[in-house]
């Protein structure tokens, strides 16, 4: 049974990602979980300069789901490359490095530290964080500026680059043919939806960002259609991240189109999540006879076989 | 390569008692973090398969019991989880992260003056297994507990005897009537002044709570360890969602269930800023 991924030159022992923000750099995770059973991991959303992110309260659940509004807590590239990157690489698990900036040059410049570093097998491009002021998400919603920011570090970072979308889009394609117009060697897909709840007692919004992102099996469906239409509109391809908490879930998207998918919420209340999905992927496709999990990626596009007569 | 601190068991419910209104306690079986959690340890539960609640709850250990191999949980009844947990049956099982967060080291406490503890509701559940090694290693120990009601109290067990047992509730109906924060002021304020000697101070319980605390303790010059109870995600420290400030920002934010849940109050903002 063969489950190696290649994704744009990002190569991969099983499909099944460590998403971004659910993991931070790998210290903690490790107390809980066994990283050998990730393909990748995404690090924690890193910007060039610290950063301390959004008051408490930062997290509130929802029915089936979750929002949050960290606002990209991180410590810098700096310490980032120089710390937290060689402390992982020890796990020898590829390491995708998540990004996330103010500007095009800012952009640039970040994608320029990391491709100093020898840690770093593939950068995530956020264009796509809901809870930033300046930059995060705007750089998501319009083709132009996914396609500068892509661009931009597309210049500077020669490795597998991919792109993450948001869904908080009306056409989330223009935005992905963009990102690959420009250079994009994958695209990771979805990223948060902007989310709020309000506390009836106190009459306030709950989170002290007021809104946040929803993420968890309530996202699912939002995330599968994203997978489906992104994954037939682009030549490259797609890793599908989205309320991920089961084999089944992950086959899913697989079917829709996405080569790889990545697990965020599922590892919060479950940190061995990444072990039951690859074993469960595994043993669908034995009982089914699929030889290479590619075989079955984007496995639901093809048209219905529909009877020719009805009785 | 396995670096696993933490364990994820299948813990067997032995036991769930509905204390009085909305308090429960459930004892349930699982070696792995009996024996290994300190007292202000916490573990985060799964209610079940559904995603619907989604998230698992923390809890801190009101009893940890290596020998038997259990451990006790005393909750009230505020929301979906908690009514859920209520509601099991001995037998059931439920999955438990743990044992999370800093325990406290008593040890590493000047306990030469002795300790007091001070709690607000269920605050007082962390507190019950340090007050159990506190007594066994024969330290003088005071315990100031407030509640809304008789109603709302936890089993003070073992606490009534060996160690003077400050009670207090906001409607009188147990104990002193009035705020715990007031009763444990003027224990302060009644010590002659030839009581030199500072007792270090251990608090649990709502912030406004702990604020106050704070400020008392501040002005009768006493060292003050916090436990913080915060929402959380993960209850491991990959989320960044259950944050606190620390003192002046200097160092940005905290993590109550990695860098906590236990804190010198001198180390971070309860809020006294704002309030």
């Amino acid at each position: 049974m063969n489950l190696c991924v290649d994704l744009g030159g990002l190569k991969l022992r099983n499909p099944v990602i460590a998403a971004s923000g659910t993991f931070g750099y790998g210290e903690d995770y490790i107390k809980a979980g066994d990283i050998g059973w990730f393909g990748a991991v995404s690090i924690k959303g890193t910007t060039l300069r610290p950063r301390a992110g959004n008051p408490p309260p930062r997290t509130c659940e929802t029915p089936s789901g979750l929002l949050n509004s960290i606002g990209l807590e991180n410590p810098g590239a700096e310490v980032v490359i120089s710390e937290k990157l060689p402390w992982l690489a020890q796990f020898d698990v590829p390491i995708i490095a998540n990004i996330s900036a103010e500007s095009y040059e800012e952009f640039s410049e970040l994608a320029g530290m990391f491709a100093q570093s020898s840690h770093v097998a593939a950068l995530e491009v956020n264009v796509s964080c809901p809870n930033v002021k300046a930059g995060g998400i705007a750089f998501g919603t319009s083709p132009e500026m996914c396609y500068e920011t892509t661009r931009a570090v597309r210049q500077v970072w020669k490795g597998p680059l991919i792109v993450k979308l948001t869904p908080n889009v009306a056409d989330i394609t223009s935005i992905a043919k963009a990102a690959v117009e420009a250079g994009a060697d994958a695209l990771s897909l979805i990223n948060t939806l902007v989310g709020m709840a309000i506390d009836i007692h106190t009459m306030r919004p709950v989170l002290g960002n007021v809104t946040g992102g929803l993420s968890g099996p309530a996202i699912k469906p939002v995330a599968l259609r994203c997978v489906w239409q992104v994954s037939q509109a682009v030549s490259v391809p797609v890793i599908g991240m989205g309320g991920i908490s089961s084999a089944e879930d992950a086959l899913e998207f697989i079917m829709a189109g996405a080569s790889a998918v990545a697990v965020g919420t599922g590892l919060l209340t479950n940190p061995e999540i990444p072990r039951k999905i690859t074993t469960g992927i595994q043993e669908f496709c034995q009982a089914k006879g699929i030889p290479a999990l590619k075989e079955i990626v984007g496995g639901a596009w093809r048209q219905a076989d529909l009877p020719s007569h009805r009785p | 390569m396995s670096l696993r601190e933490l364990v994820d068991v299948d813990a067997r419910i032995v036991s769930v008692e509905n204390l009085r209104g909305k308090v429960y306690k459930t004892a349930m079986i699982a070696p792995e973090i009996a024996q290994r959690a300190k007292p202000m340890q916490f573990v985060n539960i799964a209610l079940g398969n559904s995603t619907d609640p989604l998230l698992r709850r923390p809890f801190s250990l009101s009893g940890i019991h290596p020998g038997s191999g259990i451990i006790e949980i005393t909750f009230a009844v505020v929301g979906r989880g908690t009514q859920i947990m209520a509601g099991w049956q001995p037998g059931q099982q439920a999955k438990v992260l743990g044992p999370l967060g800093n325990g406290l080291d008593l040890g590493g406490l000047c306990l030469d003056h002795g300790l007091i503890l001070v709690a607000g509701g269920t605050g007082l559940a962390p507190l019950l297994p340090v007050a159990s090694v506190a007594l066994e290693a024969q330290v003088d120990l005071k315990v100031f507990y407030g509640a809304r009601s008789a109603d709302d109290l936890l089993d003070t067990g073992e606490l009534g005897a060996g160690c003077q047992f400050y009670l207090a509730t906001d409607d009188g109906s147990a104990g002193t009537k009035g705020l715990v924060t007031d009763v444990f002021e003027s224990y302060l304020s009644g010590l002659g002044t030839g009581d030199t000697g500072r007792p270090t101070v251990i608090a649990c319980g709502p912030k406004p709570m702990l604020r106050q605390i704070k400020r008392i303790c501040k002005r009768y010059g006493l060292p003050l360890v916090v436990s913080l109870e915060e929402r959380m995600a993960c209850g491991y420290g990959v989320c960044q969602g259950c944050v606190v400030p620390s003192a002046g920002m200097k160092h940005g934010y905290y993590r109550v269930c990695t860098d906590g849940p236990v804190f010198w109050a001198d180390d971070i903002d309860l809020g006294e800023c704002t309030t």
